[in-house]
């Protein structure tokens, strides 16, 4: 199946931008900048440019005149080079997320079934479209029945593939409605999961190959245009870095060793926040609580969030201490696994996965809360320290 | 000869007889194998593989292990010890169902508990000692009709209710065994499902048992007072969710009354029993009529007995499935055609509709028969009872025991092999 050309320039991140624009993607980076700055639409296109990583370091989620002409395509791989350029985690997260965000707008308002439909067919998902709309069964909104209906069902994998980090409760699979191997689901919530898609898109990580980034950078800094913009967005960021990386440098650099303490659960969630990485709720909700139950200070708890995107130092304030207030305690290692924020697996965390109290397997209790984790290896750091001044003494005598 | 070397000698016999009766499983060269042999201390020998069906069960009949598995994943290389180093290619969707994790009433007569802190023991199934509170719990299982029919009745709702209608998963895709214990496994050989990780299998398997479900997503809320329930016409948990009310609502009361008391799903007192009763055509109605959005008022039934009851009904709806085995990607469950070391029963493959007339104690199809050890010739062994107490066991039609320590009993072959494996007689 082809898709339109001008579905392409509309959404670039689409995997047929291949097809479509096969001399400009099979070109190098340097000759593509080059000839693209020399255009007559060149100082539009740095315009549009910078306005998206501006818009990113404002925390905002829209550009008021976003246009999503051909121009959208070179912007759009434009954006890849320039956050490989950077190599700076911040802030590919601040524009994937923007991005993906401008991607969700432009799908609901354009509102056009054939499209989502292409769109979908493009992105390889399994998708099956209904005209009229299917029911699927009844809501119950403030006291009347409200038809389901959706023109979409979706396979269940490819839901899973999509959703599954999303982490929401309602979009859990067993909260949807499931037949012969598709989710039903509504459009809005289907534009969603593509915004998803676009966010892991950009979310190239840190290169490790930093010999070839920087025999990049040697090869693209000759083109004047290339140097200019990434001279404007470092120096945007060197304004606004202390501002987002604030939080780590007072908390968390100088007592690294604070680390160790916390389960795989916790240091996810500190990673995604030093990433800049965005939370979901029940992430936020999560760390808060627990940060508050090891009594860290209100103000330290808020600046663990100011590098997410839609960061707000009032509002969070008033939320942490009205969890203080609540003295809410800290989800339970079931709930966590429930949630799909559980890392015991992916840390290889002895201590979760094996449990505690016996040398003997079979008679080690399992971890039931991360908080016990924190008691148990701070517990252990004591003893450990104990026995290291007795030696030092024993040595003395 | 010692009991364990007897045990181990005939393993080794059936595996060197059955050679070519024993079952292959697919992507046979990137499976990791992995077995238990018959030494005091259990220690697993993995990160094995084979290359040919034939090089296996040669290497069986000659060490005649106690316990024998393959992986549900497969590797490029699956002899590397090292897991990362073992390249990963994706892994089979495995469910296992086993009595050992889920309540069954029969247990109150064959499954002993013993309090390693306190001494206290009983029948039944407990997690937490029922005197002292702490888990050290050691438990001795037993197997019987009753169970492994509820084992059985479990699987048959997971392919029947679950996999087939809202997972649209092929029947063909699936392969079945009987575990030569106390349960079943599935496992479901397909492509995409293979690559999904452990996160988005938990979701499935979340689907399948109900864990983690939230009655208020589907629609259980208090307003104004009213009580609002789910749409029985919702596809997903919400319509099964109505259909096994209606369900249990149109059983007799006295069935009724005795599933509503039940301590592990939904352990009702009488007289809220009494009052469900009262209400049970009112309720049954509304259904009829399409009116279930808003539960009937029952006396003492507030928004917290609604979500005791409904929690109940998940647990009718779900399937006992262990969720640890299904998340678990890098898992080795047995071979199919192999012994369970704690029975001496063979793993035993089934196909879905074979599955209603399979009867593992006492199956009358040879070729599905798990119990490999009965003799044509009647030939019986001498044993002594080791174990306080033995439950009665009715295999091929017959029972045998209880027993209790001491007592030397006189039994055939296939029974001897079976309370040898046990580990609860010596031979005299």
């Amino acid at each position: 199946m082809s898709i339109p050309t001008e579905l392409i320039n509309r959404y670039p991140w689409l995997p047929s931008l291949k097809k479509h624009y096969f001399e400009m993607a099979s070109r190098s980076p340097s000759i593509f900048i080059s000839e693209v700055f020399s255009k007559d639409f060149g100082s539009d296109l740095k315009e549009r440019l910078l306005d998206l990583f501006e818009a990113a370091f404002d925390n905002l989620e829209e550009i008021s005149d976003y246009k999503s002409d051909k121009l959208n395509v070179y912007v759009y791989l434009l954006l890849n080079i320039f956050l490989y350029a950077l190599d700076n985690q911040l802030i590919t997260n601040r524009l994937a997320n923007l991005y993906s965000k401008i991607t969700y707008n432009e799908l609901t308002k354009e509102n056009n079934d054939a499209n989502l439909y292409n769109i979908c067919q493009d992105l390889g998902l399994k998708i099956r479209y209904y005209e009229p709309p299917i029911n699927y069964g009844v809501n119950i909104v403030k006291d009347h029945h409200q038809k389901l209906e959706t023109n979409f069902t979706i396979h269940f994998i490819d839901y899973l593939r999509l959703a599954s980090n999303l982490r929401d409760e309602y979009r859990k699979l067993v909260h949807n409605s499931l037949l012969e191997g598709y989710v039903f689901i509504q459009n809005k919530r289907l534009i969603r999961l593509i915004q998803e898609y676009v966010r892991n898109r950009l979310l190239i990580k840190e290169t490790e190959d930093k010999a070839s980034l920087k025999a990049f950078l040697s090869d693209v800094s000759e083109i004047k245009d290339f140097k200019e913009i990434i001279d404007k967005i470092l120096n945007a960021w060197t304004e606004r870095k202390e501002e987002f990386e604030y939080t780590f440098k007072i908390d968390f650099e100088s007592k690294e060793e604070l680390l160790t303490l916390y389960p795989p659960c916790v240091k996810e969630i500190l990673k995604k926040t030093q990433e800049g990485q965005n939370l979901i709720h029940n992430e936020r909700l999560f760390i808060v609580w627990f940060l508050l139950a090891l009594e860290y200070p209100v103000e330290k708890v808020v600046d663990l969030f100011s590098t997410m995107p839609d960061f707000d130092r009032e509002k969070t304030t008033y939320q942490v201490n009205f969890a203080k207030k609540k003295k809410y305690i800290p989800y339970k290692c079931l709930t966590l696994k429930s949630l799909n924020l559980c890392f015991a697996a992916n840390y290889k965390d002895k201590l979760c996965l094996e449990g505690y109290g016996s040398v003997e397997p079979s008679e080690r209790k399992k971890l039931a809360h991360p908080l016990s984790y924190t008691r148990i290896k701070q517990y252990r750091a004591s003893k450990e320290e104990y026995y290291k001044n007795k030696e030092v003494d024993e040595v003395n005598e | 000869m010692s009991d364990i070397s007897y045990l181990k000698r005939l393993f080794r016999t059936y595996y060197k007889e059955k050679r070519s009766e024993i079952p292959t499983v697919s992507s046979f060269g990137h499976r990791e194998f992995g077995y238990i042999p018959w030494d005091k201390k259990i220690i697993m020998k993995r990160h094995m593989s084979f290359k040919s069906q034939d090089s296996i069960t040669k290497h069986l009949g000659n060490e005649g292990p106690r316990h024998v598995y393959s992986s549900g994943a497969l590797y490029t290389q699956p002899e590397i010890p090292d897991m990362d180093g073992k390249g990963y290619q994706g892994c089979d969707f495995i469910v296992d169902i086993d009595v050992d994790h889920f309540y069954t009433p029969c247990k109150e007569d064959h499954d002993f508990w013993y309090c390693k802190e306190c001494g206290k023991s009983g029948l039944g199934m407990v997690h937490k000692c029922p005197k002292c509170g702490k888990s050290k719990i050691k438990t001795s299982a037993w197997i019987c009709e009753k169970c492994l029919d509820t084992a059985k009745r479990e699987i048959i709702k997971l392919i029947y209710d679950f996999l087939v209608p809202d997972f649209g998963i092929s029947i063909s895709q699936m392969r079945i065994a009987f575990s030569g214990h106390r349960g079943y496994h599935l496992k479901i050989e397909n492509d995409q499902i293979r690559n999904l990780p452990s996160n988005e299998r938990r979701e499935i398997a979340d689907y399948i048992s109900g864990e983690n479900i939230s009655l208020e997503i589907l629609g259980l809320q208090e307003k104004s007072g009213t009580i609002y329930s789910f749409s029985g016409d919702t596809y997903g948990w919400a319509k099964k969710i109505i259909r096994k009310t209606y369900e249990i609502l149109k059983k007799p009361n006295s069935e009724i009354q005795e599933l509503l008391s039940e301590k592990e799903k939904f352990n009702f007192n009488k007289n809220y029993i009494k009052s469900f009763l009262n209400s049970k055509q009112d309720f049954i109605d509304k259904i009829d009529n399409n009116k279930y959005f808003i539960l009937p008022s029952i006396e003492g039934f507030g928004m917290t007995n609604w979500r005791k009851f409904f929690t109940g009904i998940v647990h009718e709806v779900g399937v006992e499935i262990d969720t640890p085995v299904t998340i678990d990607i890098h898992r080795l469950i047995r071979y199919p055609g192999s012994l369970h070391g704690k029975t001496g029963f063979k793993v035993q493959e089934i196909f879905p509709d074979e599955l209603d007339d399979f009867n593992p104690l006492d199956e009358v199809n040879e070729k599905l028969d798990p119990i490999v050890f009965e003799s044509k010739v009647q030939t019986t062994q001498k044993l002594e009872v080791l174990d306080a107490q033995v439950p009665a066991t009715k295999i091929k039609g017959k029972t045998y025991g209880p027993y209790t320590k001491g007592e030397i009993i006189e039994v055939p072959h296939h029974i001897a092999i079976f309370l040898l494996c046990k580990e609860v007689v010596k031979t005299i």
